[in-house]
């Protein structure tokens, strides 16, 4: 246990030596937040005084280490005392974005686009799909035909609409008493096509205007 | 070896009695032979939360020598493993004991044959608490997430804290490193025990480091009990944080339990808690703790007895 007087800036806020900004944000957030007065965990464990010398410390280290410039002239020092044997290079935050851009690539969300993208390529050059869209009305057995043309299942679908799968099933299979009613059943219909990669107005119009009548 | 686990907490009505012998009863279950022992002398009460009626004989028998051995005084408990040595049927003085008395018990109790032992404290940082710590080394705090009882948490540790180093010290080096502190710092003695061990370095560097080490090597383990929703369920693991930092005491969160209303009512109708609600938030809150203690402390889970299998084949088959 080291005096408080005894700690760096580093070793007060908790962080190390090569924290990037964002790091020593945070950090000084957390720190705020467990000595300040109203503080549940550090509460009766200091006198005003030694709580008001650790929150002027932390704020000391707090707004050296956050400035470049401060913080660059700061190190040097340490370097002279010898507590560092160099001057250590700042993670730069820019780059770790910069990883997390990159790997989302493979996120669940960019897999159904992509599934999206390549079924509504497939739609335009299958003839039974375009057979069935040329109808005026559509019930839900064409849905469902239309679906198993592009080889998706009914899970696939209800995991990209988030829509549960007994709801679909109920389209599907025209029980209109257990699909939902009025502008839930609209939005769901659309859901569905877009996922199927079809027109999502047209699809639903269509549906719903076999109910109307 | 018994694993011997001192519960206390300071401020009273956080659950101590409550965690304690709850936990016990799952530590049962997990088929460990434990035994819990009420040592709230003068407020007794560990039997009523194991569902037993006001038991004959008591800890303060074993203490004023009307038994000769500790383990005469053992109860079975409703709860198969489960053995309970209680602290009611007290003479009025009783709740105040001389160190020796509790050197003695202390040694009575680990010469005792069980897997786990849970000691049962009473609230406040008296003596009678505080030396139940020191002398076996370890302990479970139990706190609420208030800040009145965090704040005798804090009070209760440092007591613990500035026990040790006074038992460690001899008396007139204690009272030389009192009057140093005294000068430097005079919050030093009276409630900033954690000042004396740097002050101590600097005097005399070798008792200092051994001090330390001694201090470093408590294993002490805190729970959160009566943790209600809007609560921050992080409050544990900072707490630990901060008393490693700031009094290098070594203590280590091992769980929230969740508040539940019918605690109140289950209390009244006198049978284990755990029992009569296996699977409500708190209970399970208790399982993982009572796993996590008897997975910080590896033991060998004992196999079946005998005579449990003879039970559950002729109840299956009735």
């Amino acid at each position: 246990m080291k005096r408080l007087a005894e700690q760096n800036f580093y070793e007060r806020l908790g962080v190390g030596f090569d924290a990037s900004s964002f790091d020593i944000n945070s950090a000084y957030k957390e720190n705020h937040q467990l000595y300040h007065e109203d503080s549940l965990v550090t509460y009766s464990l200091f006198s005003r005084g030694e709580r008001g010398e650790i929150l002027t410390g932390l704020e000391e280290a707090y707004s050296t280490l956050i400035d470049e410039e401060k913080r660059s002239r700061y190190d040097q020092s340490l370097v002279e005392c010898g507590v560092l044997k160099e001057k250590p290079a700042p993670r730069d935050d820019r780059k770790r974005f910069r990883l997390i851009t990159s790997n989302s690539k493979t996120s669940p969300r960019n897999t159904v686009l992509t599934m999206r993208d390549e079924l509504k390529a497939m739609a335009p050059s299958n003839t039974v799909i375009q057979e069935i869209l040329t109808h005026e009305v559509l019930c839900g057995k064409d849905l469902k035909r239309i679906r198993e043309e592009l080889g998706v299942s009914l899970e696939t679908v209800a995991e990209m609409t988030k829509i549960r799968i007994i709801f679909l099933r109920a389209i599907e299979d025209d029980e209109f008493e257990k699909a939902p009613s009025g502008m839930f059943l609209k939005s769901f219909l659309k859901a569905y096509a877009q996922s199927l990669g079809l027109d999502a107005d047209f699809v639903a119009s269509r549906y719903l205007k076999r109910m109307n009548d | 070896m018994a694993h011997i686990w001192p519960i206390g907490g300071g401020k009273g009505g956080t659950g101590k009695s409550f965690v304690t012998g709850n936990m016990g009863v799952l530590l049962a279950r997990q088929r460990f032979k434990t035994l819990l022992i009420d040592a709230d002398l003068g407020a007794a009460n560990l039997h009523t939360i194991v569902g037993m009626p006001y038991p004959d004989i008591s800890l303060s028998d074993f203490i004023n020598k009307r038994v000769p051995t500790l383990s005469e005084t053992v109860l079975e408990t409703p709860v198969p493993n489960l053995f309970l040595i209680s602290g009611a049927r007290n003479r009025l003085d009783i709740a105040n004991l001389a160190y020796e008395q509790k050197t003695k018990m202390l040694r009575a109790i680990s010469r005792l044959d069980y897997h786990y032992i849970l000691l049962d404290l009473s609230s406040g940082a008296s003596f009678n608490t505080i030396d139940f710590f020191t002398l076996s080394d370890s302990g479970i705090f139990v706190c609420c997430p208030e800040l009145t009882s965090i704040e005798n948490f804090y009070g209760l540790i440092r007591s613990v804290y500035l026990r040790k180093i006074r038992q460690v010290l001899k008396v007139h080096h204690f009272r030389k490193l009192a009057e140093k502190a005294e000068e430097r710092n005079p919050d030093a003695v009276i409630n900033r025990p954690e000042y004396l061990l740097d002050i101590l370095k600097e005097i005399d560097s070798e008792k200092g480091c051994m001090i330390e080490k001694i201090l470093q090597g408590f294993q002490f383990k805190l729970v959160l009990n009566q943790v209600r929703k809007q609560d921050n369920p992080e409050t544990g693991t900072l707490i630990c944080r901060i008393v490693e930092k700031h009094l290098g005491l070594k203590i280590q969160f091992i769980g929230n339990v969740a508040f539940d209303e019918r605690v109140h009512d289950e209390l009244r109708k006198k049978r284990p808690f755990v029992d009569k609600y296996p699977y409500c938030r708190a209970a399970m809150d208790l399982k993982a703790l009572s796993k996590g203690i008897a997975g910080t402390t590896p033991m060998e889970i004992p196999p079946f007895t005998q005579p449990e299998i003879a039970n559950t084949l002729s109840g299956s088959l009735l």
